[in-house]
């Protein structure tokens, strides 16, 4: 299978404190990949640099079979669709108007607002301004910019935050969907196994910055029969099972 | 970049932008066309408007075109903090076309300000029939001496702003600036003093200057004059405006969303 993130001991100090070290991430084309680790593991961090949001210290990274440089990230960023930490939005104006902006800066077709609107359900909504959104829309219309430009890749920092178990639920199901209905390798990255377990076919458990096991998440089933997946996770992140 | 001004169009919606700054200019143009034309020194006024408003407008500017290019830079870069945009922005445009954009919206909104400003009072002047032929020379070159400044004053909120989440900062430093600048103009014994502010500059750019007046004779044996222009600190302000704009950019695109 094509991958088409591929990364080779990216590194990312903070001021000497290592954040993430000499990680070697790969997602396969089409598939949901999803990203786990505790709090603090450097996940948000790793998903940063992706994006080119943030510098690596040491490290390559390839995305869609190119090296990504100065000269290169332009080209790879316009088919990557982010939602990173919380939702980006402009509160003062409505869900088209923000959608329009990132539409205009892309130059996309504008049938792609009303398209994303009714794929995230915010189509009924979408005169309002954002402002008065609940944190569920607001989060359904990070990703609908996020899809604006149906991307080969999408990028979803901890997607479900703050969401209601029937918001969750919907975000999930919605996520399962993109590789199926619009070809997308979508990469999400989530604190809670149980979402990752729900929506991920391959996963990457990451702690203290570094990756502590990738492959498909059967596998991570396989590996001891006699233990839950809970207990794997917290094996592999080093964490005491009853805390 | 035309895309990217048009995003920063969009964003700005309902934030009253152009309105906020017309008002402004339009305070300040009140404030520079009050005069007492009717009274004992009417006459005086009137024959010799066209040097008093050269004489006089530096000092407003010193006061309005800091205020406005505060004002502007802050809004147009809290729109970005507010919704948390900028990293969605950063991670489908370069950054460094991203400050330009928004740096040349925010310019054009101030510096039409200004000129919108300028023409008010020429047409103020014609209209009270001041002595004489407008200067249309002399006031150009003020208006390039207001522009500059304006334009230094601007990069300097404009990177404020967007690299410091926290818009109390920009309007400090906005605030400090502009009455270290205004401040500046009343101790000519210093003339360094105004040569280091960018927000001095409407100061010392200054090229009429009013002679023979006192308390005593007012108005009476006094008369405007052109002084001589300070042209290498024109050129000092042309350099450190375009050290300004590296500076900002470079810090921009080093900061990390």
């Amino acid at each position: 299978m094509k991958e088409l993130v591929k990364t080779q001991m990216l590194t990312k100090e903070y001021h000497g404190d290592v954040c993430v070290n000499n990680l070697n991430l790969c997602v396969a084309e089409g598939r949901i990949y999803g990203f786990l680790g505790p709090n603090g593991a450097g996940k948000s961090t790793t998903l940063k640099m992706l994006l080119g949001l943030t510098h690596p210290t040491r490290g390559e990274m390839d995305i869609f079979g190119k090296r990504f440089t100065p000269k290169t990230k332009k080209e790879i960023l316009r088919n990557i669709g982010s939602l990173i930490e919380s939702p980006s939005y402009y509160g003062h104006l409505t869900a088209q108007e923000n959608l329009r902006i990132y539409q205009t800066m892309l130059d996309l077709p504008k049938q792609n607002i009303d398209e994303v609107l009714r794929i995230v359900r915010l189509d009924k909504q979408q005169h309002k301004r954002v402002s008065a959104y609940s944190l569920g829309m607001k989060q359904r219309l990070g990703l609908a910019s996020a899809l604006l430009s149906f991307p080969k890749l999408l990028i979803l920092d901890e997607p479900t935050n703050g969401l209601d178990p029937a918001g969750i639920q919907e975000m999930r199901e919605l996520i399962r969907s993109l590789p199926r209905q619009y070809g997308m390798t979508v990469v999400v990255s989530s604190h809670l196994l149980s979402e990752i377990d729900q929506m991920a076919e391959d996963v990457g458990i990451i702690a203290n910055g570094n990756l502590k096991y990738q492959g498909p998440l059967h596998r991570l089933h396989e590996m001891d029969r006699t233990k839950t997946l809970e207990e794997i996770f917290l094996d592999l992140t080093g964490k005491d099972v009853s805390l | 970049m035309i895309r990217l001004m048009r995003c920063e169009f969009y964003k700005t919606r309902r934030r009253y932008l152009v309105l906020t700054a017309l008002a402004i200019t339009a305070v300040g143009l009140v404030w520079a066309t009050y005069g007492d034309y009717d009274g004992p020194s009417g006459a005086f006024l009137l024959e010799n408007g066209w040097m008093s408003f050269l004489y006089q407008l530096p000092l407003l500017n010193a006061i309005f075109y800091p205020l406005l290019s505060m004002v502007i830079a802050s809004r147009l870069a809290d729109v970005e903090h507010k919704g948390g945009a900028l990293k969605q922005l950063c991670a489908m445009e370069e950054k460094g076309r991203l400050y330009d954009a928004k740096l040349l919206y925010g310019l054009a909104i101030v510096l039409l300000s200004v000129i919108l400003g300028w023409a008010g009072l020429i047409v103020f002047g014609l209209f009270r029939g001041f002595g004489g032929t407008l200067p249309m020379g002399l006031y150009l070159l003020f208006l390039l001496f207001t522009l500059l400044p304006t334009i230094a004053v601007y990069l300097i909120q404009h990177t404020i702003s967007l690299c410091v989440k926290n818009q109390a900062v920009a309007f400090f430093t906005g605030i400090i600036g502009t009455f270290a600048g205004l401040f500046s103009m009343f101790l000519p014994q210093f003339p360094l003093l105004r040569r280091c502010l960018p927000w001095g500059y409407y100061g010392t750019l200054q090229f009429v200057g009013l002679f023979g007046w006192t308390k005593e004779t007012r108005y009476d044996q006094a008369y405007f004059a052109i002084m001589e222009m300070d042209w290498p600190f024109f050129c000092v302000l042309v350099i450190a405006s375009v050290l300004l704009y590296l500076a900002g950019r470079w810090l921009f695109c080093r900061k990390e969303c």
